[in-house]
């Protein structure tokens, strides 16, 4: 990255004028903050004694004897306190806005993972936090937001547009535009104005720097693929970054959704409806008509459903360094059903995107390779989307019943 | 001289403040679009800022956020929105039109093509997401003539002052204040009032290019307290829901009420 925050073509600071000196601001503390030993330790420390750090690289016999290719391996981010990925940058964002002396931090939200990570440690350093979320994914992730909740942020419900992500995102800009004095915008993907791509891939890039140690002790050498989700490219940039130049094969697998038909999707790579763009304060891959409007996505599960992509891992793909592939939301559910069945661990529909194109690909390689899958969250969240996709009837009646009793009541 | 600057300095011999009224190209209609537009040019506003809707307008707040949502249902084109305002800035030579849009849009014909299209007839643009720092990227706009109109905000740093004044033609788009377009922080509020009066006067100070103010201006009121220190009073959002409430009847009425 050069001093602008450009990743090849990708990247940069797009952003309207009033928020320029907010982000020179953000920039300068957080290259002092980096250099500065005492918060590189006051970080490691939190995602050790808060999140529980670090989170264990699992072979899974099971899938691997059943499969038949491969040695397969997962990194357990879901073991994270909160049980996702999202953790990893709350923390390092989270202690940077203190330290710059901010009050409140913003966030925006797809999943509701990161909200209720921003909500955590907001609650823990004593911040006001307001999350903004797509009434959309409100109706699709409201555990989430009752979490949220509790932890005492304020949730602001966004129906402009798709009402979903990118929405969410924009009002968090215009949130921050008139707020910047006093507040932080916590951004929750490698997405977003300099330095947020490269600051978030940068906290969470602790996720492959553990895989690098934990692959050598558990099986003697690095691995030769490694699996993540691609949604904004957090939890891909956090386990790719640190295996770039070595012989490690890194595959982003992206949400196929539906179909390949527009807005019934969400890949901004292996599809013509993707392309060079500048928007929401930074250049990238986006999902865009031929008049360059910004289009509606659609994927199984909230947090892959976003319209752009990190631009680092738009130039990494570009370069060649990582492959992309896709998994549609029916390839989802049986990897889910998959993993869990065999291994006993439930994994967010995110990460079962991941899960799906390792398996997929497992099969084609031979027993002396190995492959880590990024398990960047647990399914918990996901339970009522999984039970309908799965129509498991008992649950609709437990639900029918229970509100019934609430009626009662 | 630039066309733009040179509109705005004989215009002002008669006149104490200018008006800049601004519209969504496509909304609630195309068609119905243009009418407003025409309106405003007969009732006499001096420049017209066309805005060509963008599904993510980050710098506007909920009024022409809603209004761009609507008009995108009309699949407008940005071709054609060149084609409809260049007729009418024909049609209107006693008024200027400037087109304004965010950098996505504009970056699918290309800042060539664009001002090809954009000919001798659209004089200006503002792009709101499109910080001074890439002002190379504009390049082929003020070699036609075009003016890319950048903007300053009260927090803004000498040194970043310094900067685009040095790249800046046509006129300068002052915000009134932080925060993104929309109603709120009228400026009608004294002290709010000589906050933008002492901005205002710090910018003079650096350059003899035209200064147009907006965010947030609403009022016969906000738009006296800017005479003697603003060239252009901008209004955007506070027409839009006159338009919204009361059609073209009412946005008639209040453009005669904000008449400087
Ligand atoms: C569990 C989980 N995985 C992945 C993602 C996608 O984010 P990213 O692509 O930034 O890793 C989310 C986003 O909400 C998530 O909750």
């Amino acid at each position: 990255m050069n001093d602008e925050g450009r990743f090849g073509q990708y990247g940069g600071s797009f952003i309207p004028e009033i928020l320029y000196s907010s982000q020179q601001q953000l920039l300068k503390a957080y290259r002092e903050a980096m250099a500065d030993t005492s918060f590189v330790q006051q970080v490691k420390s939190e995602m050790q004694h808060f999140s529980g750090r670090p989170t264990p690289l699992t072979y899974c016999a099971n899938l691997t004897q059943k499969i038949g290719g491969a040695q397969i391996y997962l990194k357990r981010e879901d073991l994270n306190h909160s049980g996702a990925h999202k953790m990893n940058n709350v923390i390092g964002q989270g202690l940077l806005a203190k330290r710059m002396g901010k009050t409140r931090v913003i966030a925006e939200t797809g999943a509701g993972q990161h909200g209720v990570a921003s909500a955590l440690v907001a609650a823990r350093l004593g911040l006001e936090c307001v999350v903004y979320m797509g009434a959309h994914d409100i109706e699709r992730q409201y555990p989430n937001v009752f979490w949220m909740k509790q932890l005492g942020a304020t949730v602001v419900p966004v129906s402009t547009g798709a009402a979903t992500l990118k929405d969410a995102l924009d009002e968090a800009l215009r949130d921050w535009s008139s707020s910047y004095e006093d507040t932080h915008y916590l951004i929750g993907t490698s997405c977003g104005c300099a330095p947020y791509p490269e600051m978030v891939a940068g906290f969470q890039s602790v996720i492959g720097e553990e895989v690098k140690e934990q692959s050598i002790q558990q099986f003697g050498k690095h691995p030769d693929r490694i699996y993540a989700c691609v949604g904004g490219g957090s939890n891909a940039c956090g386990i790719f970054l640190p295996f770039v130049d070595t012989q490690t094969e890194l595959v982003g697998v992206e949400a196929g959704g539906r179909s390949n038909d527009p807005g019934e999707h969400a890949m901004r790579f292996n599809t013509d409806q993707a392309r060079f763009g500048i928007a929401q304060g930074f250049a990238t891959r986006f999902l865009q008509d031929d008049e360059g409007q910004l289009q509606p996505t659609h994927s199984i599960s909230a947090g892959l459903d976003y319209v752009g992509v990190s631009p680092i891992l738009a130039d990494l793909e570009e370069q060649g360094k990582v492959r992309m592939t896709s998994a549609n939301d029916i390839e989802v559910i049986e990897a889910f059903k998959l993993l869990t069945r065999n291994e006993g661990i439930i994994p967010a529909l995110e990460s079962s995107h991941a899960v799906a194109g390792g398996l997929k690909e497992a099969a084609t390689m031979s027993p002396d390779e190995h492959l880590v899958i990024n398990i960047s969250g647990r399914g918990d969240k996901d339970i009522f989307n999984i039970a309908k996709a799965l129509n498991d009837e008992p649950f609709t009646e437990f639900l029918h019943s229970y509100l019934k009793e609430g009626a009662a009541q | 001289m630039n066309k733009l600057t040179s509109f705005i300095q004989e215009q002002r011999q008669n006149k104490p403040l200018l008006m800049m009224t601004h519209v969504v190209y496509g909304y609630p209609s195309i068609e119905k679009s243009l009418e407003i537009m025409q309106l405003m040019l007969e009732s006499g506003v001096e420049v017209l800022e066309v805005q060509f809707p963008f599904s993510d307008p980050v710098a506007d707040g909920p009024t022409i956020t809603t209004a761009c949502h609507h008009a995108l249902e009309h699949q407008p084109k940005l071709s054609q929105c060149l084609k409809d305002i260049k007729q009418l800035a024909q049609r209107y030579p006693q008024s200027r039109v400037l087109l304004m849009s965010y950098l996505n849009p504009l970056l699918q014909p290309g800042f060539e093509s664009l001002a090809q299209q954009m000919g001798d007839d659209v004089i200006g643009i503002i792009i709101p997401d499109l910080p001074i720092d890439h002002h190379a990227m504009l390049a082929p706009l003020p070699e036609k003539g075009i003016s890319p109109v950048w903007l300053l905000t009260p927090d803004m740093q000498q040194e970043r002052i310094k900067t685009v004044l040095k790249h800046a033609q046509g006129m300068l788009y002052c915000v009134s204040r932080s925060g993104v377009t929309g109603q709120q922080a009228p400026i009608h509020d004294d002290t709010k009032a000589q906050d933008i009066q002492s901005y205002l006067s710090t910018i003079k100070k650096y350059t003899s290019l035209p200064l147009a103010v907006g965010f947030g201006i609403n009022t016969a009121s906000d738009i006296s307290s800017l005479k003697g220190y603003a060239d252009v009073a901008i209004v955007g959002s506070a027409l839009l829901n006159t338009f919204n409430k009361g059609g073209l009847d009412a946005v008639a009425e209040k453009l005669q009420e904000l008449q400087p």
